[in-house]
């Protein structure tokens, strides 16, 4: 027990916070690998990752604006009205740069705004995007009076982008989330920018006193979280054969719960790149677990529930 | 060092949840049953009676030969669906029923049962590509819609129609085109207007609020499903033409056959979703025992009177 102890006092403290979540993965991966028969196949674990990246994507850009306090409740509708857009230009002849660029703007144009009117105008976060996520809605149920498209088939890029493996075995699109994992963990952790957006988390005023500019920053990190959304948008279409102006209700959901799960705090000021993305991955082991074990469904709500409620617990306890 | 404090509790509380969950759930896995072999089914919503009846409909077949169905739901969630479906077909069940919530986004699930070579049984819905799937089966909708037309002609072979559509679903366009066909048949008889009920009481309502104004010779409605029937229904009254406008519907549900037994509307054509569980669960059997399964099977609708409501209260 001693040596135990005097390891975990030696890693550096940043390390140190991940332990617990990385305990609980093990621990999740160790119970459904008793209960259910197969689970750990490096198939099954392969298809939790790919089952989960754009939960994850999400997830990473929603740390970004919980770390500063604030929240983004619009990804859901604008993943689906990202999927839209570039379905529906595609469809009307736009090559594919075009397109992807066409919705990589509508979903930055949500970004700004939510940066300007949270920060500058200073409008609550939950309303603003509350508010965005009705018009994201709205204006992808405008395209093909609301009803679903196919993409075409030619456009074998962006559907390789959800469905296609490297090498025939690892997903494309688990890819894409590993690589956006790296470029957000450096960002919030190994730049200047990252502390200034937990400085803004842990003291708005005191941040703004020692020199931040506090409201580039925030429109930064709103800016931030629709770019990635834009991405979680694109590789959704792709998995979906096309776009569907319904889709992605309560995305938004998944992805608070990720984050909260993974140690981001609502009150802002805390959470990790790393937390959130085994955030995700805890809850796709429970979804495909809870599956997989046949337990109905009605039970698993419940469960998936009393976790996220008891991580929030955890994380009460652990600031006091 | 209280981090590490809560690392201990929580292990400690995970393996008592893994001992704890262990023996009861034993009889759960199929492996432990003698033969028991796995069946899946997916609903885009359980938020439906209709769907929750057609799952028994399954489930008695499945469960009467001693195999087990595991029932997904969805949430008209697309991702959810394909999700729920990767993970059973991990475990190479015997069969997929699947009511998808949208036909195109579940191709890669559909392109992965068939690589697995699991086959998939559509149930509820018309589909745009069935070279994927072993078959599907419907309520006849076509036939839905001449059933409602000929119970109409009988008591006025010259009445001025109008429909409440929900034109987003191929099942109404098919129940529309079936009147279409009925009506045809008696010269007396028009369509004034067709306009869009949303297929629920609150789309079906104002609707027709406005189309009772509009028309004071209309004397007949239409709407495709029980619910805009029911909200048709309280507008006709509202408007003091309670009995002057003659309502006939389809879906046969235990509201509607209430509202016919009263003689609010005239007649309601029955789709049996048990019948259709049960059917699609038959085909799956026949498939695997390497018996031909024709591609389109088509659930006969029955019409619910005044005569026969009793039977649908229940």
């Amino acid at each position: 027990m001693k040596t135990v102890r005097e390891l975990y006092g030696r890693l550096p403290p940043g390390w140190r916070a991940q332990i617990p979540i990385l305990s609980a993965t093990a621990g999740l991966l160790l119970l459904f690998g008793v209960w259910v028969p197969n689970f750990l196949t490096l198939e099954n674990l392969v298809d939790i990752a790919q089952q989960n990246c754009v939960y994850a994507i999400l997830a990473f850009g929603m740390t970004l604006v919980i770390l500063i306090g604030g929240i983004d409740l619009s990804v859901g509708a604008v993943v689906a009205l990202v999927g839209t857009v570039t379905t529906f230009t595609l469809l009307h002849g736009w090559p594919l740069p075009c397109a992807i660029l066409g919705s990589f703007l509508v979903a930055g144009a949500f970004g700004l705004f939510h940066g300007f009117a949270i920060s500058k105008g200073r409008m609550p976060a939950f309303i603003a995007t509350l508010a965005s996520m009705m018009v994201a809605r709205g204006l992808a149920f405008g395209f093909n009076s609301g009803r679903p498209m196919s993409l075409p088939d030619t456009q074998t890029a962006l559907l390789a982008l959800g469905n296609g493996r490297l090498g025939g075995f690892f997903p494309v699109p688990v890819m894409v989330m590993l690589v956006l994992y790296g470029f957000m963990a450096a960002l919030l952790h190994f730049t200047v920018f990252g502390r200034h957006l937990v400085a803004i988390g842990n003291s708005r005023s005191a941040a703004a006193f020692s020199g931040v500019r506090v409201e580039r920053k925030e429109i930064a990190a709103y800016l931030g979280a629709a770019i990635l959304t834009a991405f979680a948008g694109l590789v959704h279409a792709s998995q979906l054969y096309g776009a569907e102006p319904a889709s992605g209700q309560g995305f938004e959901l998944n992805a608070i719960a990720a984050a909260v799960v993974g140690g981001a705090s609502l009150k802002g000021g805390r959470g990790s790149m790393t937390g959130t993305l085994f955030g995700a991955i805890i809850i796709g082991i429970l979804d495909k677990g809870l599956n997989q074990a046949h337990v109905h469904f009605s039970l698993q709500y419940i469960i998936k529930g009393s976790v996220i409620l008891a991580s929030v617990w955890l994380d009460a306890r652990r600031r006091d | 060092m209280p981090t590490l404090r809560w690392l201990k509790l929580f292990t400690g509380s995970l393996f008592a949840l893994l001992v704890c969950s262990c023996a009861p759930d034993r009889e759960n896995v199929p492996d432990a049953k003698a033969g028991g072999r796995l069946f899946a089914v997916s609903f885009m919503t359980f938020n439906n009676p209709f769907f929750v009846d057609l799952n028994e409909g399954i489930k008695a077949v499945v469960e009467a030969r001693g195999d087990q169905l595991v029932t997904l739901d969805s949430q008209n969630n697309s991702l959810k669906q394909r999700n729920d479906l990767s993970d059973l077909l991990q475990q190479s069940p015997a069969a997929i029923f699947l009511n998808p919530v949208n036909w195109e986004g579940i191709r890669g699930t559909l392109l992965e049962a068939k690589r697995k070579q699991v086959p998939v049984i559509v149930v509820d819905t018309d589909v745009s590509d069935p070279g994927l799937v072993l078959c599907q089966v419907i309520s006849d909708n076509l036939g839905a819609g001449r059933l409602a037309a000929g119970a109409l002609a009988q008591v006025n072979p010259n009445a001025k129609i109008a429909i409440l559509h929900l034109s987003t679903a191929k099942s109404c366009i098919d129940r529309v085109t079936g009147f279409r066909e009925g009506i045809a048949r008696y010269p007396g008889m028009s369509i004034l207007d067709t306009q869009e009920g949303k297929g629920t009481i609150e789309g079906g309502r104002p609707v027709m609020q406005d189309l009772l104004g509009r028309y004071p010779e209309l004397d007949a409605v239409f709407p495709i499903n029980d619910p805009s029937a029911i909200g048709a229904y309280s507008a006709i009254e509202s408007a003091g033409r309670a009995g002057k406008v003659t309502i006939v519907t389809v879906d046969g549900s235990r509201e509607a056959a209430a509202y016919i037994r009263d003689g609010k509307i005239l007649s309601s054509s029955a789709q049996s979703p048990t019948e259709i569980g049960r059917v699609a669960a038959e085909k799956a059997y026949e498939h695997l025992e390497g018996k031909p399964v024709e591609k389109d099977i088509r659930i006969p609708v029955k019409l619910v009177t005044r005569e026969n409501a009793s039977e649908f209260l229940r």
